[in-house]
């Protein structure tokens, strides 16, 4: 083929572009703190570790805080979440009534829903049952407003599983519990992933639900920490930077181990047929 | 957030109904008995409902009631003024305003980068190590935060910031005031927002690329038709469902914009430059503290979505079907 | 797996059960009050913390959680924010009362209480009083870049109107940029110039226009407004003010004065303590915001205390740890040195050592008292006296919308008069 190269050298630049962004983010982490003002564009020499450790050694521990609430508020609302939207999208595909497909339907809608037009009574919601502000509100917000997805990830999946093996460990003398959990949900292995890897980068990411739910007095999350500091740290380029860089490293190393589940997950419907 | 809400409801909302269970065989007993039948829904569909009703539909009840009322928390007595505040909001210019800018953002956003993504997918759609490095980089962004990516470009795009710093070395006197100019500032928080969502694009068409027969193809070009030729023929009607995709996800991820434009303008330069009714909603409701009309504005808001989507939805999987 | 699935929640839970955050507690040898803060290059964490642990040493009995609001500028918002959500903290500083007072959200302060302060009668709501009165701040007053004077041959500091105009031209010709403000998510340094100008040419002949606005007999689209207004219209039709830099926020605004970007600088005096110990290689020099015809009037907020919330808990601790805050000599010091404040309390006089700057603005402020010169600060005041809840972002907004010639100063007025009306 003719030129061969092209599409390459291309791709590179197209590539580098788009790329420019986030190497103004690595190249001023490691850059000494005066440095980066002046020159943002180049590369860091001499590197220095010094604005890292400075965020990581903050006397008000702001990173490890909001680390740790982050940490705490994804993992237990993608545990939930795929608990209960398994089992609902379970009961859901399973069931043929009519009125389970309007109660689908009427789920199928929450994918829609802004998140502002339900804040404002949210906090009304959670005040009343004494959840304001605390982790375990935000996380059962999280639960609802994500089951939508995590059910109809599920639904989809478990019409792929034969009915006939459920109906055979029922006559078996099983539980509905038992069946589901042992024999459904071993299989839903990819529904399961492509869940906990969406929910748990979009959760992780989320910023204007911990900033108005869990409030200051629970410390905040990774987002809210890194929107509270740049008040502060504006003249100190370096330490933004830091922050932003240390606060993406957990989701970049669970996105770049599990790259090709992502892509799976993204893409199962993606193609005909 | 929810951006790629919409992967799997392309897939499964027209997808063939499954065949039906065998039903209870009709001698014997004309029914199930009714206790097994709560209890299985107990234990499996109601904690997922419930979860559901009270932080989804009863939040959504409760703000249609508050927009029917004149609710500011600051300011009791509450009133109950029926249908006044819709009425208001078509005159209010600020919100007029605001649905301008939540239009322009949401074509740009939905058209930018499904038209690059294909492109960059088309770029892409080869084997070896650095395609696969190249499709990393450019779906990173997807996962990062939005405050990050804010943070980022807001440094980019200052005005002595590296961007018009590179214009001015190359000769241009007066580079534009990316966010500080209010005839340019939606323009370059829509392009902020194109940026992150471009990678999505790129992956989701990569994968219909390569649900493409290659048999198909070769028997296009046995038969002389060209690359353009065989992109129209071939390819592009496979793309249906990878267009569906993407343009629904984008479609709902630039109606929810409020983070960009919180973080990068705070709905400025000036009055509502930027301001979309996400942004609206929450500065009205908790700013302003007018939260009877802040319901409002978000009732409206959802009507607006779930029209826009349902008539777009409707559209391209029609669309799909007769390809 | 199900089994370490269920083990490994049942951790998590009992981990997010002991809110991992700020020190909790309470209750163990002590009253806990939260107390609702803000950040801002001048007032770091380690300030804050410094001055808690100040208040607390002298009053043991009083344990705090330090609560921090996500910006500087709208820590009024996010009170109001966690007010809606049932998380009213118990003490505030530099909150405005006007909102939560009316709603009954906050303690009024006896007269005996207010006996310490300068002004135990400023910055009322319906005739009582919620916020200490603990400092005043001059806003703006006009600090300068010395070298760039001297360079465009300005020897003497502008009094009147004109005069500055004719420094800001002098100094365009030599190429500097005459003012430097800002704008972006902090919105303030957009409308510095516009306060100055309603107080001095507004207040100087109607001091309480507010209060006459809130009853509706003058308006801003009136001459009287529209005049003050399009003195700015003007400077940034002449390219005094930079329209690019209504997108720069408060923060990096002011890194531009101290890097030697803008010639004149006008700005609250709270700038005055990092014009004393950031690092800039010119002299800073401050002078009275110029009138029309040069008589002195010179626009001041006193306020910038505590407020308390009246379902406080622990009232009392609430409260002692308020007044404690605002009267410790220790503190009072600190705060000059760090946030550049002139303490109102009676009493007062600051610390030998304070810098130069500081001591420039505050030399400049006795003068004004003496001479009866103080006017209010436009949209700046926090009470009855002042602008509706959610109108100062409005100011700010037709502000920068007249800098960046969006709106001419007609259109600017009649969007706060329909605001206004809104906001009512």
């Amino acid at each position: 083929m003719t030129r061969s190269w092209l599409r390459p050298a291309v791709a590179l630049l197209v590539g580098a572009v788009f790329f420019v962004p986030l190497y103004l983010v690595l190249t001023n982490v490691f850059k000494q703190g005066d440095l980066i003002a002046k020159d943002p564009a180049s590369l860091p020499l001499p590197p220095t570790l010094a604005n890292i450790h400075a965020v990581l050694t903050r006397p008000d521990g702001l990173f490890w805080v909001s680390l740790a609430n982050s940490v705490v508020v994804t993992v237990l609302s993608i545990l939930v979440l795929t608990v209960l939207s398994a089992m609902l999208g379970h009961y859901l595909a399973r069931s043929g009534k009519r009125w389970t497909k309007v109660l689908t339907l009427v789920l199928l809608a929450g994918l829609m829903i802004p998140p502002q037009v339900i804040l404002i009574p949210i906090t009304d919601v959670l005040r009343v049952t004494h959840l304001m502000a605390t982790l375990q509100g935000l996380i059962l917000f999280n639960v609802g407003y994500y089951v939508p997805f995590g059910v109809f990830v599920f639904t989809g999946f478990i019409r792929g599983v034969p009915v006939e093996l459920e109906e055979a460990a029922l006559l078996d003398g099983a539980s509905r519990m038992q069946v589901f959990w042992r024999v459904v949900f071993p299989l839903l292995r990819p529904a399961t992933a492509s869940v906990l890897i969406f929910l748990g980068v979009w959760i992780w990411n989320d910023f204007i639900d911990p900033l108005i739910i869990l409030g200051p007095s629970q410390g905040t999350t990774i987002t809210t920490g890194i929107y509270r500091s740049i008040g502060q740290y504006q003249a100190d380029l370096g330490s933004v930077f830091a922050l932003m860089f240390l606060a993406t490293l957990p989701v970049l190393i669970f996105y770049l181990a599990l790259q090709k589940q992502f892509v799976k997950g993204l893409t199962g419907g993606a193609t005909k047929g | 957030m929810g951006e790629g809400g919409l992967t799997q409801l392309a897939a499964v909302v027209a997808s063939p109904a499954p065949p039906r269970t065998r039903r209870s065989p009709a001698r014997g007993r004309r029914r199930k008995p009714i206790l097994p039948r709560v209890a299985h829904f107990a234990s499996f569909g109601a904690p997922g409902v419930l979860v559901y009703l009270c932080f989804v539909l009863a939040p959504i009840l409760i703000s249609f009631g508050y927009s029917l009322t004149n609710y500011n928390p600051f300011n009791p007595p509450v009133k109950f003024v029926g249908l006044e505040n819709y009425r208001l909001l078509f005159t209010d210019e600020q919100f007029l305003i605001a649905l301008k800018v939540t239009t322009i953002l949401t074509v740009i956003v939905v058209v930018v980068p499904n038209v690059l993504g294909l492109g960059v997918a088309l770029l892409l759609d080869r084997k070896g190590w650095l395609y696969n490095a190249l499709r990393s980089v450019f779906f990173t962004p997807v996962i990062l935060s939005s405050v990050v990516v804010s943070i980022v470009w807001s440094r980019l795009l200052d005005d002595r910031g590296p961007l018009n710093d590179l214009l001015r070395a190359l000769g241009i006197e007066h580079p534009p005031g990316w966010l500080s100019d209010p005839d340019v500032a939606l323009y370059s928080v829509a392009s902020i927002v194109c940026w992150q969502m471009l990678g999505f694009c790129v992956v989701v068409y990569l994968a219909g690329l390569q649900g493409v027969p290659a048999e198909l193809l070769e028997a296009a070009e046995i038969d002389g038709a060209g690359p353009l030729r065989r992109f129209r023929a071939v390819t592009w009607p496979l793309l249906a469902p990878s267009l569906t995709i993407n343009t629904v996800v984008l479609l709902i991820s630039a109606f929810k914009t409020y983070d960009y434009v919180k973080v990068i303008t705070n709905g400025g330069p000036g009055s509502g430059a930027t301001a979309t009714i996400a942004f609206d909603v929450l500065q009205t409701g908790f700013d302003s503290n007018h939260v009877g009309y802040a319901s409002a504005m978000a009732v409206l808001m959802l009507v607006i979505v779930a029209v826009v989507t349902t008539v777009v939805l409707n559209f391209l999987r029609r669309r799909e079907v007769d390809l | 797996m199900r089994r370490s699935l269920a083990l490994g929640a049942a951790a998590l839970l009992a981990m997010s059960a002991c809110s991992v955050g700020s020190n909790t507690g309470g209750g163990n040898g002590g009253d806990e009050i939260t107390f609702l803060t803000f950040e801002t290059p001048n007032l770091t964490p380690a300030y804050w913390d410094a001055a808690i642990k100040r208040v607390t040493d002298k009053n043991p009995g009083i344990k705090v959680k330090k609560l921090v609001a996500p910006t500087a500028d709208g820590r009024t918002s996010y009170a109001k924010q966690l007010l809606q959500s049932g998380q009213f903290p118990d003490v505030m500083i530099a909150v405005d009362s006007a909102g939560f007072a009316e709603a009954g959200n906050l303690y009024a302060w006896t007269p005996e209480e207010l006996k310490d302060f300068q002004f135990p009668q400023a910055n009322p709501v319906k005739g009582k009083y919620y916020q200490l009165p603990a400092n005043t701040q001059t806003i703006p007053p006009v600090y300068y870049n010395k070298k760039m004077f001297a360079d465009a041959g300005i020897t003497a500091t502008p009094k009147t109107w004109a005069e500055l105009e004719t420094a800001a031209g002098k100094l365009k010709d030599k190429g500097f940029t005459p003012f430097t403000i800002g704008g972006g998510k902090d919105g303030f340094p957009s409308s510095m110039i516009l306060s100055g100008l309603v107080s001095t040419e507004v207040y100087a002949t109607m001091p309480d226009w507010l209060t006459q606005r809130r009853q509706d007999k003058v308006k801003f689209a009136d001459p009287a407004f529209q005049h003050a207004f399009s003195k700015l219209a003007d400077l940034a039709a002449k390219g005094y003010v930079d329209k690019t830099s209504v997108s720069r926020d408060y923060a990096a605004t002011e890194q531009a004065f101290l890097d030697g970007q803008g010639a004149m600088y006008p700005m609250g005096n709270w700038f005055a303590a990092n014009a004393d110990t950031k690092k800039h290689d010119f002299e800073v020099g401050v002078f009275d915001f110029p009138t029309e015809d040069g008589k002195l009037v010179v626009p001041a907020y006193t306020g910038g205390g505590m407020i308390v919330n009246a379902k406080a808990a622990h009232l009392d601790a609430a409260k002692k740890f308020a007044l404690g805050f605002q009267l410790d000599k220790d503190q009072l010091d600190a705060s000059v040195k760090a946030d550049g404040l002139f303490p109102a309390i009676k009493g007062y006089t600051p610390p030998a050592d304070v810098g130069p700057t500081f001591k420039a603005g505050y030399d400049l402020y006795t003068k004004a008292v003496q001479q009866n010169a103080v006017v209010h600060a436009f949209r700046w005041e926090t009470a009855d006296d002042g602008l509706l809840p959610g109108m100062k972002d409005k100011v700010d907004q037709a502000a920068q919308d007249v800098i960046t010639g969006r709106k001419s100063v007609a259109d600017a007025c009649a969007f706060l008069d329909t605001e206004w009306a809104k906001a009512g």
